[in-house]
Parts: structure tokens; C-alpha cells; sequence
């Protein structure tokens, strides 16, 4: 019950902002957005290998991208 | 000189410096790749006087200058100076290359044709009435002086403002060799070196046919960007859009050409040049860019 | 009325411009240089497991936003990490995973498998580029090989570009075919680890038990995941990303190497097996991402709630905050919580005299715990424009008894024995 209403919130704040047309900056306001650091993946290396560690310690692994496959370390 | 004599504004940003001022009818911009104020601020005080020295030279809305005398000039040889001479020479260029479609003594068709949104379309008579001042290759000029046939007139507005981009770029570039400047005059765009901690600068360059939110954003790393076209310069009569880039042969408007044509290029008049040679392609505009291999971007 | 030859006009107005300018004729070209990342990472646990990974990442722009990674991994792993079995009171004999010989632990140890070792290469290739003006297109393939594994992986995704490039919907899927050929065989579920304790007549009676054990060939797993986001530009100073993701696995999910203890009432030791996974495994996983761009630096956060039908539910909070020390350098302090529940199968241990349930395992990485990561880098950019930076980082897993009685002298034992690890890194990038 507690799982379906987490997940079903998060829907709804996901569709709550893909609606909302207020979002969102015009293209010379990118200063910021454009700089490396502050792209989604801008720690590639690091989350890689953070990835590889809890891949192989913990239960879950994925959800920033695939979580499929990869070695045999659990 | 003390910036507080010059109409300009210092904006420091997050990660460059903005520096305005308005010149040549637009907003004019330089974004400098730097933290560095004083910097920022010689660099658009360098622009802002060359911009207006340009401006002031080749105006033709200025009752004392080169231009106003050369087109008052009634069949009379005008001397005239080695920038303007240069200047010629490359709208001769395009003359020759865009087989007379490009030629800056068809301003005089602006005298019927008033761009304001009307449906205010000139009769037939007014226009081939303007049609024996058209014509380029009436005009002579060396290297020193140019003689225009009574009733023509020069108009630099296809080439002035990129040109004048260009001059500012490379007044800055020899002021801050080492520093990455954006000049930008309403669209007019020049960026002089790649910046140091951004792989480019981010522009938005508008589309005509979606004013409110219109704009598709451009990287620009080094290098010329330029837009020919207006979505405000047009008349509207039975359903039909005559857009404001005139074919000098017939004294009409081109048509089926893009409301607007965005190029880069290593220059900013060559950008600003292609876009404009595009819209005289009118419907083959997109093809004529395909075939000039530039990035370019068409609205429609 | 065309233009009189054309594909010359570009050039001639080039020149011309050249002229008019007083400025050199220069080409075009925005692609840029192949940028390459590198990394040497060590990870350490206190007694276990040592890893000694090295990646190599280069990125290449061809120009108009067409992207090319590849990225070569290589990794050691060595060291003894938890069997599964329990601690008890007195030294226990185990066979080690390829039957040829025993081991020992010692009274109030928890019994490890120390012959774990083994080097991974992993290379991988991604494509990236547009179709049309709004969408984008990215494919990759992966191959990782290790001594007794193999995978295969492949992905392609799709991208959407809306409200002005302000919202980007993702929709990707991958698939990966993995094959896993044990050392010493596969261990049939759920069967008794044969010891030789001397009860044996010869060797070969040993080995023929031992090998009613154990299959032989390799086993597959096979993964789909499907991945759907949506990344938000919010302001000038923030973005966030959604994603909801989907992965299916069915084959084969034991880890040959893990055995649960059959401990009587008295908390001893009766018996080994090894442990029996079901095969197959549906995750369902919600991340949220969000970062802000502040004047002297990033503030990153991430929330991800994991659940699958192992009953396994997990939450993770990541947050990094960059903060620039000068315009060419930076510290980061990082901050991870992890917490999950046990496996709807996990057993610490299981009783004897109750019948042996269908799947079963006493993996430490499938029962509750709690994990945190406390972590520093300091990137800085040397005068040639390359960038070097430093990470240290401490883990420490916290296991928690799900409400499991230990009956007997298993009472004294610490079946739950935390985990701590030493992350250290060094990158650079040119």
C-alpha cells in the first residue's frame, strides 16, 4: 500500500511538471544550465565506478540509467 | 575615456561579462569570457565606438556624412576612403555573384515599398517608375572616388551591420588576444577564440513564424552567425505575404522565400551575405544553402 | 533566376569577405579533439575485499552534436568475502568451491571464502547523434569477461526535445545475455557441501560425492530493462530529471559461492547447502534527480525508491554539493544513504528439522541493512587546461537482523558483522 503511494505521487509530480508550460528558461538564460558541471552525467567516471561498488554490495542497482547486467559480482 | 560619458551598461554574469549598448537601430551585446570588469568594460567602449563610427560613416538616415554626400552627389565623382573602397568592391562581388539579385543601389524601392504590416501594396506604375535608379553596373568606382548617376542611391543596410560586427570583433580580439568575446547587434553575431571553460557560446536566434516562444538555440564555439529575413517586414494584401527582400530587376518582392535564414560562417558578413543570397533564392533557398555546405537554419 | 555557379559562391564570398576584413581564410570545422578521461580507483575493506579498478573513457564530438564514447574498464578483485555460512563456537571445515581442498575458521570467525579473486575487462562503445531537429537517437553495445563470467550487453535509446529544449522526454531499452560457468561447477540448490572429514575410503569416493553436487556447463540470465524519463530545465538554476525503470531478468541468480548454514536447536551447525535463488526477478525503480547551479558552485541531489518481487524494497539518497574554490578549483564534499529490506528468501541460517523452503539464501548483500558513504574530492585545472582530481570516500554497510531468533549458542554469535571500505581515487582528464 505504502509502495503503490510513493509510486503513484511521484507520477503525479512527474506529469504535474511535464504539463506545466511556466517551466523552463529561454535559450539565453543558459549561462548556467550550459556549464560541465552542472550537466546530468557531468561525474560520469565516478558514478560508473560508484555504480560497479554498489552494484556488488547492495540489492538494487539501476535508476539513474540501465541496471542490467555487467559482471559477476552478484 | 570614462564609460560614465558612454551610453553602456556593465552586467557581470555568472560565468562571463555582458556588456550593452544600442547602435544601428538594435541591441547591441559583448559577452566577454572573463571575470575580469575593467576588461569587460575597455572591451565595449572599444565596440561601442567603433559601432558608432561605422554608423555615423555609412548611414543613410545622417545628413553629414560619406553616404549622404555620395548620394547627393548628381553624376559627381566623390572621393572617397579605402575602407569604403574595400567596401565596394565586395558589394560589386556580390552583384557579380548573385547575378545582380544583390545590389545595394535597390534601396530606392524602399520609397513605395514600406514594410509595416499594411496591405498597403504599390501600384505598378510607382515601382517600374523607380526602376532606371536601380542598377549596379551604372555605377563607377576606383579605387579613389565613385560617381553615382543622378537619382541613385547607395545603401549599405545588407552588409553595414554585419561589417560592422566584424570590425568590433577584431577590435577586440587585438584589445583581449587570449579572451573569447561574443559580439552580437541584433542577431548579428561574431564570437572571436573558443572559450576557455565552455565548449561554446549559447545563442538563441528567432524563428519569425513563432514570435512568443520562438527561438531555436544555436552553439556557437568560433566564428560568424548571421540572420537575413524579419517577420515584422512584410505586407499582407488578399491573402498573400510580400516579404521585404525586393528583387532589384522587377522592383517586387521574392517570392516563396523563407521569412528568415540564419547561416553560420567563419565571418559574420559571409554569414550574413549567405542568408541573404538564400532569401534571393526565394523557394530554392534551403538548396542553395545545401549546396554552399554551411550550417544554416530556415524558417519558413 | 539561380545563382550563376553556384557552389562557388560560398568561396568567392569568403574571399571577398577576406579582403574586406583583412583576415586570413580559415576553415570551418566544429568537431572537436578526442577528450580522454581517466581513473585508477582502489576500494578496501578492512580483512575482505581489496579492488584495484583502472577506466579509461574517451569522448569524441564529430560536429552537429554527433557524440562518440568508448570506455575500457579493467579491474582486480581480490580477497575473502562472507560465505553465508554462520559463526559458531567451535573451528568449522568447509570445501573450497572447486572441491579440491578444505578450509578452516576459527571459533567465533564468521567464515569467509578467501580464494576470491579474479580480473574483469569490460569495453564498451555508445553513439549518440540527432534525427531531425527534436530528437535524438543513442546505441551502444557492452562486452565485461571475467574468469568465470561473461556478459553482453546492448542499448538504444531515443530522446525528445520539447518547449524549446526546456523538457526532454527518454524512452531506452537494453538487453543483456550473461553467462556464468562456476569454477568447480554449479552447485545443485539447496544441495549438502560434501566434506571430507575422513570419512571417505579413497579420494575418488570423495570426488564422486562431491560431483553429485555439481553441474557442469554454464548457466544464462537473460535482462531486459526498459527506462523512461523526463529531464526538466525548472529555471535558470535548476534542472531535474525523472526516470521510471523496468527490468526483467530470468535465468540464473545464485551466486554459486554463497551457502546458508542448518543449524540445529541448539545454534549449532548440522549442515552446509548451498543456496537456491528464483530465476526470475522483475525491479521496478523511481529516480529523481535535481541539481542547482549556485554562484560558487552545483548542488546535486538524487533520490532513488528501488522494489522487486524478491520483496526487496530500497531507498537511496545521493547528494553531492561542488563548491569552487577559484576559478580553477573545486572541493566536493559527497554524502549516500542506502537502506533496503531483506529478500522474502533470505535466511541467515536455516533450522533443522523444518522442511527446506524452495529458495534460499544467506547473502549478506539480500538481508536488511543500512549503508552510508561519506565522501571528499578536490578537483583542480592544471595550467594546460587538464584536469586532475582526488576522491576519498569511506562505506560502511550496517546490517540489521530482520527479526530472525538465534537459537542456542548462535545467540553469541554476530551474525551481522558491518562492512567497512576505504574508496580512493584518482582522475584525470585531458
Amino acid at each position: 500500500m505504502k509502495r503503490k503511494t510513493i509510486v503513484i505521487i511521484t507520477i503525479m509530480a512527474v506529469m504535474q511538471l511535464a504539463g506545466c508550460a511556466n517551466l523552463g528558461v529561454q535559450p539565453w538564460e543558459r549561462d548556467l544550465l550550459a556549464k560541465d558541471e552542472m550537466a546530468l552525467d557531468s561525474e560520469g567516471v565516478d558514478i560508473g565506478l560508484d555504480d560497479h561498488i554498489y552494484f556488488s554490495k547492495e540489492a538494487t542497482s539501476g535508476g539513474r540509467s540501465f541496471a542490467g547486467g555487467g559482471c559477476g559480482c552478484n | 575615456m570614462q564609460s560614465s560619458e558612454l551610453p553602456l551598461s556593465i552586467e557581470k554574469r555568472s560565468d562571463h561579462i555582458c556588456g550593452r549598448f544600442s547602435a544601428m537601430a538594435s541591441p547591441c551585446e559583448i559577452l566577454v569570457d572573463s571575470g575580469d570588469s575593467e576588461l569587460a568594460k575597455e572591451l565595449t567602449q572599444v565596440a561601442y565606438l567603433e559601432c558608432k563610427r561605422i554608423e555615423n560613416k555609412y548611414s543613410r538616415y545622417q545628413h553629414n556624412n560619406l553616404m549622404f554626400e555620395i548620394n547627393q552627389s548628381n553624376n559627381q565623382a566623390v572621393t572617397i576612403d579605402a575602407e569604403t573602397a574595400k567596401l565596394l568592391t565586395f558589394a560589386d562581388t556580390c552583384y557579380q555573384i548573385s547575378d545582380g539579385l544583390f545590389d545595394i543601389t535597390s534601396g530606392v524601392l524602399r520609397k513605395v515599398w514600406k514594410f509595416d504590416g499594411s496591405d498597403r501594396i504599390p501600384t505598378h506604375p510607382q515601382i517600374t517608375a523607380l526602376l532606371p535608379f536601380i542598377g549596379w553596373q551604372q555605377v563607377s568606382f576606383t579605387a579613389n572616388s565613385i560617381t553615382l548617376p543622378t537619382g541613385f542611391e547607395l545603401d549599405f543596410g545588407g552588409i553595414g551591420k554585419e561589417y560592422a560586427v566584424d570590425c568590433v570583433a577584431k577590435a577586440c580580439q587585438q584589445l583581449a588576444p587570449n579572451v573569447s568575446v561574443l559580439v552580437n547587434f541584433g542577431g548579428d553575431i561574431q564570437v572571436t577564440q573558443a572559450r576557455k571553460n565552455h565548449p561554446y557560446w549559447q545563442v538563441g536566434i528567432e524563428d519569425p513564424s513563432n514570435l512568443s516562444k520562438g527561438l531555436a538555440m544555436v552553439n556557437i564555439a568560433t566564428g560568424g552567425l548571421a540572420t537575413s529575413g524579419d517577420a515584422n517586414r512584410y505586407l499582407l494584401k488578399d491573402g498573400l505575404r510580400y516579404g521585404h527582400v525586393l528583387n532589384p530587376k522587377t522592383g517586387y518582392p521574392i517570392q516563396q522565400a523563407p521569412r528568415s535564414v540564419t547561416v553560420a560562417a567563419p565571418q559574420c558578413i559571409q554569414s550574413g551575405l549567405l542568408a541573404t543570397l538564400a532569401l534571393l533564392q526565394g523557394k530554392d533557398a534551403e538548396l542553395f544553402l545545401q549546396q554552399q555546405d554551411c550550417k544554416h537554419w530556415c524558417f519558413w | 533566376m539561380q545563382l550563376k555557379q553556384t557552389k562557388n559562391v560560398s568561396a568567392t564570398l569568403a574571399a571577398a569577405s577576406c579582403a574586406l576584413l583583412g583576415t586570413s581564410v580559415q576553415a570551418e570545422d566544429n568537431s572537436e579533439e578526442w577528450k580522454f578521461d581517466t581513473a585508477i580507483l582502489y576500494y578496501g575493506e578492512t580483512d575482505r575485499v581489496q579492488l584495484v579498478e583502472g577506466v579509461f573513457n574517451a569522448n569524441k564530438d564529430f560536429g552537429d552534436e554527433h557524440y562518440f564514447n568508448g570506455k575500457l574498464v579493467i579491474d582486480t578483485l581480490t580477497g575473502a568475502s562472507a560465505s553465508g555460512a554462520v559463526a559458531q563456537s567451535g573451528v568449522q571445515t568447509f570445501t573450497r568451491p572447486s572441491g579440491n581442498e578444505t578450509y578452516t575458521v576459527e571459533a567465533g570467525e564468521t567464515p569467509l571464502d578467501d580464494t576470491f579473486h579474479d580480473t574483469r575487462v569490460q569495453a564498451s562503445g555508445q553513439w549518440t547523434q540527432p534525427i531531425g531537429e527534436n530528437y535524438r537517437i543513442s546505441g551502444g553495445l557492452q562486452a565485461s569477461k571475467e574468469y568465470d563470467y561473461l556478459s553482453i550487453v546492448g542499448n538504444g535509446s531515443l530522446d525528445m526535445d520539447l518547449n524549446q529544449r526546456n523538457t526532454t522526454l527518454s524512452a531506452g531499452i537494453s538487453y543483456a545475455f550473461d553467462s556464468i560457468d562456476p569454477v568447480g561447477g554449479r552447485p545443485v540448490d539447496l544441495s549438502s557441501m560434501v566434506v571430507d572429514n575422513g570419512q571417505f575410503d579413497s579420494s575418488e569416493a570423495y570426488q564422486q560425492a562431491f560431483d553429485a553436487t555439481r553441474l557442469q556447463g554454464s548457466e544464462q540470465k537473460d535482462t531486459v530493462d526498459l527506462l523512461l524519463g523526463v529531464t526538466q530545465v525548472i529555471n535558470r538554476r535548476m534542472l531535474m530529471q525523472f526516470n521510471y525503470s523496468l527490468s526483467m531478468s530470468d535465468g540464473y541468480h545464485n551466486d554459486p559461492y554463497k551457502v546458508l548454514s542448518v543449524v540445529d536447536q541448539q545454534g549449532l551447525t548440522q549442515d552446509v547447502v548451498y543456496e537456491s535463488r528464483p530465476t526470475e526477478r522483475t525491479k521496478h525503480s523511481m529516480y529523481w534527480q535535481t541539481k542547482y547551479a549556485l554562484d560558487q558552485g552545483v548542488v546535486d541531489f538524487s533520490y532513488r525508491f528501488a522494489t522487486d518481487d524478491w520483496d526487496i524494497d530500497s531507498h537511496t539518497i545521493d547528494s553531492r554539493f561542488r563548491y569552487n574554490l577559484s576559478e580553477t578549483s573545486y572541493i566536493q564534499p559527497h554524502i549516500r544513504y542506502y537502506q533496503q529490506n531483506e529478500a522474502e528468501f533470505y535466511n541467515p541460517f536455516l533450522s533443522q528439522g523444518t522442511a527446506l523452503p524452495e529458495h534460499a539464501s544467506a547473502d549478506y548483500r539480500l538481508g536488511k541493512m543500512t549503508a552510508i558513504t561519506l565522501g571528499l574530492k578536490y578537483g583542480m585545472q592544471l595550467e594546460n587546461g587538464n584536469e586532475l582530481a582526488f576522491r576519498l570516500e569511506y562505506y560502511q554497510q550496517t546490517p540489521d537482523n530482520a527479526g530472525f531468533e538465534q537459537p542456542g549458542t548462535l545467540a553469541d554469535e554476530d551474525l551481522y558483522p558491518s562492512l567497512k571500505a576505504v574508496i580512493a581515487q584518482v582522475s584525470y582528464s585531458f
